[in-house]
């Protein structure tokens, strides 16, 4: 999922890290306070889930959870996951610092798209609607990503139909065990602390009943 | 505190978690075997790169011509001029592998079978001998080289843990500035 340095033209390195920049900066905006801690969690989730490796044929693809993220975090999910992937640059060398804007990018767009898309569902009283809901959206985001992937690939020389099925035929058990990870998580955090899915961006305080 | 608990043991059990073979990272080799170059490509779990194009460019970036590898992921390329070599292939859904070879690590370009100069340390062996010997040793350290390999890429419980103490204290610097602004207003 992480594309390496000098696989990408330097216009869609740019438009990326363009982009990226502009999702921290609104991300930054709508992350209230009290929301910090979660986002440093969920960051250094994504940063230690990128070592879970599910084997698929000849290689293997890791987990990623940016749907969780983007779920609980909507906008705030672009500097948390810009931050675990820098760290998982320079760290374990996955991916690169030229390609770290386009990366961002294909990963966040698709936990906010999903945050937007199950922010109803995420706010359900029931704790197995909820839970429902985070499994589309853990499974939702992958898949987008595949998408995304293959887009940068495509604007930088691959075709794009043959690129895009690869990667998301690869990514598919990701998907399903995303999917099941995020309703777990999301149904675990909806008994314990339902407060978590109801913050809105831009409050300073977490909703507290 | 406890808002996080769940996603705090879910990232627990991800460390835990047993780690697969890495996918990720791309290796690349390249070495002089003979009059050829010869090389392997794979990812760093071991599986090799199968019958791959495998590109050969000067250091300007134009290209000197190419190559496949086989089965295990091998190639070879006879080079032609005394240049830099750098071998590049595209193994698909963003793994480039590159490989730079400098000209003093090129093999002997040129110079044919024929009687030659032996070198010191290599007095009387013929020529088929020292290609014997060269062979034997390239065979014994090929699982060194990739064992190296294979090593730089390994990631250990230090380097986890310490990214996400970056990550704990970058967040922490964010709180405390945030904190900070939000008593400032208030």
């Amino acid at each position: 999922m992480h594309i390496v340095d000098g696989a990408l033209s330097g216009e869609v390195l740019i438009g990326g890290a363009v982009a990226t920049a502009a999702g921290i900066g609104l991300g930054l905006r709508s992350l209230p306070v009290d929301k910090i801690p979660t986002a440093g969690v969920l960051s250094a989730a994504f940063f230690v889930a990128s070592l879970v490796h599910v084997p698929i044929g000849p290689s293997s693809v890791h987990l990623i959870l940016n749907g969780l993220a983007g779920l609980v975090l909507g906008w705030a999910a672009f500097p948390a996951l810009f931050v675990g992937l820098l760290l998982q640059a320079v760290f374990f060398g996955f991916g690169g610092l030229t390609v770290l804007g386009v990366n961002t990018l294909n990963i966040a767009l698709p936990a906010v798209a999903v945050y937007f898309l199950c922010r109803h569902g995420m706010a359900a009283a029931s704790p197995v609607t909820a839970a429902v809901w985070g499994a589309v959206g853990g499974g939702l985001s992958i898949a987008l990503t595949t998408g995304l992937v293959a887009l940068t690939l495509a604007l930088s020389g691959d075709a794009f139909l043959p690129a895009a099925k690869l990667v998301f035929l690869a990514h598919v058990p990701v998907m399903a065990i995303e999917a099941a990870l995020t309703a777990a998580a999301v149904f675990l955090a909806h008994r314990v602390k339902p407060e978590l899915f109801r913050a809105v961006p831009g409050s300073i305080h977490g909703a507290r009943p | 505190m406890k808002r996080v608990t769940p996603l705090l043991l879910l990232g627990v059990l991800c460390v835990a978690a047993p780690h697969g073979a890495e996918a990720h990272k791309v290796i690349a080799e390249a070495y002089a075997s003979g009059d050829v170059i010869e090389g392997e490509i794979g990812f760093s779990n071991g599986d090799m790169a199968i019958d791959v194009v495998v590109e050969v460019f000067d250091d300007a970036g134009n290209k000197i011509g190419q190559t496949r590898t086989d089965g295990d992921g091998f190639f070879t390329f006879p080079p032609t001029r005394k240049a830099v070599h750098v071998f590049r292939a595209n193994l698909g859904a963003g793994h480039i592998a590159e490989r730079r070879l400098e000209i003093a690590d090129l093999p002997p370009i040129g110079e044919t079978a024929g009687p030659e100069p032996a070198a010191p340390g290599t007095a009387g062996l013929d020529r088929a001998e020292r290609d014997l010997v060269a062979e034997m040793i390239r065979r014994e350290i090929g699982p060194l080289r990739r064992e190296i390999a294979a090593y730089k890429e390994q990631r250990d419980l230090q380097t986890i843990l310490g990214g996400i103490g970056y990550i704990a204290g970058l967040f922490g610097i964010g709180f405390y500035v945030a904190g900070r602004r939000r008593n400032r207003d208030g």
